[in-house]
């Protein structure tokens, strides 16, 4: 059997996908949190895993450096990378959302400001809404654009909405959902079709194992 | 501390990385030939309205745009599979099938990825529409990577006519087509689900549009998956219409390259039935790209049925660079000769001799500064004694014939 080659990003979602892994029958050994190796083989040698930084995540697969990734959709949408989205591992999930000052929806401005880290998804959301706007991009704590004059709005993710509501911010729009993907690179499920596909399908299991245990 | 060479700024990589491509152009173009197809070459500037006109091709955006002297506005060749459909039109329905191949650079420019200039190999095959001739098409496009080395790679076949038929009937705007479209490229169920809810679709046209993107795999695999009730006709017909070819590249063994990939789309809209690209491992962009483009000709008033691909030069090369297949560029030994003031002129004679018998020669006054590779040879024409160094020895020779002598001995030709 070749080898499938997974890239994860160290973390909460590492952990969970480990997790869900073992229960398929999937172990590596030699892991444990605190690790800091960065290359795992499984016990049946089925799996290469290795860990690369959650941006990075869709380049690896896009490159075909990595067979699958498991990434956030904020870090696929953003790289706009070309690869197969199969799965949603239902982790982390949170929303895109426009956000300002509140009370100052419509912002009374010819053309907008936007802050972000993510400046490919801005543009996207407001090119499709007809607005030309510009965008600065920052890299954290992008919550104080708006409030120091920075910028009009700021476009991020929103989990609970309480960082936005301590600093006097709301939110005026959301612009996608976002949670954990499972992506492929489009050559290796061509070229290694039988082993994905058949990876997928255990995980498929897996997870509506995991989903019933929750609602069950 | 050791130092990076940046390769592309050395001319001698240049060199040798022009030379590794050349190699993989003769071997297209010699193979392209055995299957009977002509080369050709088409404008690098074209009208911009050739291309405007059409629809669902080239992105406007996308076209890299010239101004001419008088303000008409001309793109630099996006496409090479319009101006030849355009050109073989210009000239009437072909009396017999026509068969043209290309080696070209096209340009786009994209706001991710700047201004490109990328080479295409291609062919088309004009005036015919038969089951057999877009087998050996694709017969060809397999032939020729399988002749660079690659072993594990696949032919991805689909129908144009899934993705037509299926928002034919669905009235979506333009915006909710291109959404469904990337959806379908990147089989993105998860998504697609709540999207197909929001439109008011009937029951049976959302499950055919949910079943496509996973309808993959071996052909036997695939045909076993479809339930009858999940296409309408003239996808049956556009299903009956691959397995004929599938069947017919199965006798010239090849089956174990072929997928069948019933969600894939090609952004050119001229495609009009089989659609195909290809792969091989770890580079995640379609190597190579084409299909049957029946309806291209209408647009210039001749029905032509038409049928092509064209392979990615470059990302050919980097692939294949990628996997260590490509070969080293062999070293031809190189003549290098040096001589003293009173002997230019036989000197000069010399070399001419020598390069019309197909040698390699650098000559240099004797004071100047020769860079050499190990396995070049050197000869000195000097007052007292002209001599030839190999890697081996050093000899005399007196005449042009005795160098010669010495010369095919050592067999460096």
């Amino acid at each position: 059997m070749s080898n499938i080659t997974l890239a994860l990003a160290k973390g909460r979602t590492a952990d969970s996908t480990i997790h869900l892994l073992k229960k398929i029958g999937i172990q590596f050994q030699d892991f444990h949190e605190d690790t800091r190796k960065l290359v795992f083989l499984s016990e049946d040698a089925s799996i290469k895993l290795i860990f690369v930084k959650a941006v990075d995540v869709p380049t690896y697969v896009e490159k075909g450096a990595a067979d699958i990734g498991i990434a956030g959709k904020d870090n696929i949408l953003e790289s706009q990378a070309d690869v197969y989205e199969l799965l949603d591992l239902k982790i982390g999930q949170c929303k895109f959302v426009v956000a300002g000052r509140a009370g100052d929806f419509p912002p009374s401005k010819q053309r907008l400001t936007v802050a972000s880290k993510y400046p490919n998804i801005t543009e996207q959301h407001f090119q499709k809404k007809g607005l030309d706007v510009e965008t600065v991009k920052l890299n954290g704590s992008v919550e104080l654009a708006p409030l120091i004059g920075l910028a009009d709005v700021i476009v991020d993710i929103v989990e609970t909405g309480n960082t936005l509501k301590e600093n006097g911010l709301e939110v005026f729009e959301d612009v996608e959902n976002i949670s954990t993907r499972l992506i492929v690179n489009k050559a290796s499920f061509a070229t290694k079709s039988n082993d994905i596909q058949l990876f997928i399908k255990r995980l498929t299991v897996g997870l509506e194992e995991e989903y019933e245990n929750h609602n069950g | 501390m050791s130092s990076y060479q940046i390769g592309s700024a050395k001319a001698e990589y240049n060199a040798d990385g022009f030379k590794r491509r050349e190699t993989l152009i003769t071997q297209f173009k010699n193979r392209f030939s055995t299957y009977g197809y002509e080369q050709i070459r088409t404008s690098t500037f074209e009208s911009y309205d050739l291309y405007s006109k059409l629809n669902g091709t080239v992105n406007k955006d996308d076209m890299v745009k010239v101004i001419d002297s008088s303000g008409k506005v001309l793109v630099m060749r996006p496409d090479v599979t319009i101006p030849i459909t355009r050109m073989v039109a210009e000239g009437g329905m072909p009396e017999e099938e026509l068969r043209y191949f290309y080696i070209q650079d096209v340009f786009r420019s994209t706001a991710s990825t700047g201004t490109k200039e990328s080479t295409q190999a291609g062919v088309e095959c004009l005036g015919n529409n038969r089951p057999e001739t877009d087998a050996e098409v694709i017969m060809l496009a397999i032939h020729n990577l399988k002749e660079l080395g690659f072993s594990n790679f696949k032919i991805e076949i689909g129908h144009a006519g899934f993705f037509k038929s299926l928002i034919a009937p669905a009235g979506l705007n333009p915006s909710e087509i291109e959404q469904l479209q990337s959806l379908i490229q990147s089989k993105n169920i998860v998504e697609m689900v709540p999207f197909l809810e929001q439109l008011s679709l009937t029951e049976d046209l959302r499950e055919a549009m949910q079943a496509i993107p996973m309808l993959y795999g071996t052909p036997r695999e695939v045909m076993q998956q479809i339930s009858d009730k999940l296409l309408n006709e003239e996808m049956h017909k556009n299903l009956n219409n691959l397995s004929e070819i599938v069947d017919i590249l199965e006798d010239y063994e090849v089956g174990e390259h072929i997928v069948l990939n019933l969600g894939l789309i090609n952004n050119m809209n001229y495609y009009s039935d089989i659609i195909f690209q290809g792969f091989v491992e770890q580079v995640g962009h379609p190597l190579l790209m084409g299909g049957r483009y029946n309806h291209l000709g209408d647009q210039y008033g001749v029905h032509l049925p038409a049928i092509g691909f064209a392979m990615e030069v470059d990302l050919l090369q980097e692939a294949l660079v990628q996997k260590g297949q490509i070969s080293e560029v062999t070293m031809v030994p190189q003549l290098i000769m040096t001589y003293e003031k009173s002997k230019q002129k036989e000197a000069f004679q010399t070399a001419q001799f020598l390069r019309e018998d197909g040698f390699t020669v650098r000559i240099f006054p004797e004071s100047s500064a020769v860079t050499q590779k190990p396995i070049d040879i050197k000869i000195t024409l000097s007052e007292s004694v002209n001599t030839i160094t190999t890697e081996e020895d050093t000899q005399t020779f007196r005449n042009y014939q005795a160098l010669l002598d010495i010369l095919k001995q050592n067999g460096g030709k």
